[in-house]
């Protein structure tokens, strides 16, 4: 029983270190692996090899996070689980200085927050237009359009031909837009009780 | 009544593109003006705008599900009070904000081990260049000497120059067709022998090609006919158009047998 363990043991720790090449190198155009292909390679107990690996990277403040095509999925099924993107993701947050050192201003990051929480106020789709005008409230003009470029290459945001915004597979990856609206709310509702 | 209808379905489609939200839409207005419309239609061309008015409204009803989804969901909150909260907060609140919510993705570029394994595998089957990049053999060969005769009958020297040949085609084609006559393309290439055959449907290429006659397709029966020009007046200048025919063999053999 016991050697039955550990051949079981040897064969996820393989599984486990197939899955940290499959989600930390770069295998495609964009980052992060489908479930489909983590089945192909991992077999069918994928997801145990995923909740494996995410306990072992969570002392180094990592983790696999799991994106959806669909925003609004809370309970998914099987064919929406394959479908899935998985990435291994900062577990924390980072802080000013730290988003300074990786190529981040101030105004870049206000301006991608606005962008996002207007966005998801509007169900996740908004003309162009809509999103420099409130953009341009505190931002220069010629930042906005600059900025929102900046965001659409960099794949949290996209636009269709109509010129129609929308979030796109970063911002689903990256940013935990519940936690961020219900910030931004909060500190509007902090504010009127001071 | 066209416009009518058209100014419902662009007023859909706005909700699609975000422009207005799923309910200002007023379902029973729109259903009015479809039903208002449906017994006036005379034309596929009023079958067409109906369908399409039809289908987004549908795709507005499909907006409107989705809308009440989102509001019950926990991601929901009023887009006024967050736009409203968005003023409010300066940059660097804005900012704090979004980093409390941002969890970058980590990848890496470099070379992995097994991508490493795989490309030293693949050197080590690749064949070295001096290997494959063989000369080609050539064996030395003496040279020798050919009579004019000899060439003909080889074919590597015409009897006479090309563009002769072509009018000698063409007065052929006059002949058998009739001046600005017609002649089934079977009839006019096929000869005795294959070859002939391969030799005429190619100088009926160049004919073609160069306005000494024309060519017609019938898609239908799937029979060529060939026309005699009965103006000979190659021009040069003129841009030339390609051809492509089959001179299938077994086709020949059926051609001949009948």
């Amino acid at each position: 029983m016991a050697a039955k363990l550990t051949k079981t043991e040897r064969a996820y720790a393989r599984k486990v270190k197939d899955a940290v090449q499959l989600l930390f190198f770069k295998h495609h155009r964009l980052p992060g692996v489908r479930g489909w292909e983590l089945r192909k390679e991992l077999g069918r107990d994928w997801r145990n090899v995923l909740d494996v690996l995410d306990k072992q990277i969570k002392p180094l403040d990592l983790r696999v996070t799991q994106a959806f095509d669909e925003p609004d999925i809370v309970e998914p099924t099987s064919a929406q689980l394959q479908d899935a993107r998985y990435y291994i993701t900062l577990r924390g947050t980072v802080d000013q200085k730290t988003a300074k050192t990786i190529g981040w201003r101030i105004d870049d990051i206000a301006g991608l927050a606005v962008s996002v929480a207007y966005l998801i106020s509007k169900q996740g789709k908004a003309p162009r237009v809509d999103v420099e005008r409130v953009l341009q409230e505190k931002l220069p003009g010629w930042r906005v359009k600059l900025n929102l470029d900046r965001y659409i290459q960099q794949g949290y945001l996209g636009a269709d031909e109509q010129g129609v915004m929308y979030l796109d597979w970063r911002s689903r990856a990256e940013i935990d837009n519940k936690k961020l609206v219900d910030l931004v709310v909060g500190f509007g509702k902090k504010n009127r009780e001071a | 009544m066209s416009s009518e209808l058209e100014s419902v379905i662009s007023l859909c489609r706005m909700v699609q593109s975000g422009r207005i939200e799923p309910f200002d839409i007023d379902f029973d207005y729109v259903m009015g003006v479809i039903r208002k419309h449906y017994p006036k239609i005379k034309n596929v061309k009023g079958f067409c705008l109906d369908a399409e008015a039809l289908k987004e409204l549908s795709n507005v009803l499909e907006r409107q599900n989705q809308w009440i989804a989102h509001k019950s969901s926990t991601l929901y909150k009023d887009p006024f009070m967050l736009s409203q909260s968005l003023m409010r907060m300066d940059i660097g609140a804005i900012a704090d904000a979004f980093l409390k919510s941002w969890h970058p993705v980590v990848e890496m570029e470099q070379i992995s081990a097994r991508t490493l394994a795989e490309s030293l595998g693949y050197w080590g089957g690749l064949i070295p260049l001096d290997e494959r990049w063989q000369g080609l053999e050539v064996a030395e060969r003496e040279t020798g000497t050919a009579t004019m005769q000899e060439a003909y009958d080889l074919g590597l020297i015409l009897t006479e120059g090309f563009a002769g040949l072509l009018e000698g085609f063409w007065r052929e084609l006059g002949e058998r067709a009739g001046v600005g006559g017609v002649i089934d393309y079977w009839d006019w290439i096929g000869a005795d022998t294959y070859r002939d055959t391969v030799y005429r449907a190619y100088m009926t290429v160049f004919m073609v090609s160069h306005g000494y006659a024309n060519i017609h397709h019938d898609r239908l029966t799937e029979e060529t006919k060939i026309i005699h020009n009965p103006e000979l007046r190659p021009d040069p200048e003129k841009p030339k158009v390609s051809l492509l025919m089959m001179v299938d063999y077994e086709e020949w053999r059926l051609w001949r047998q009948s």
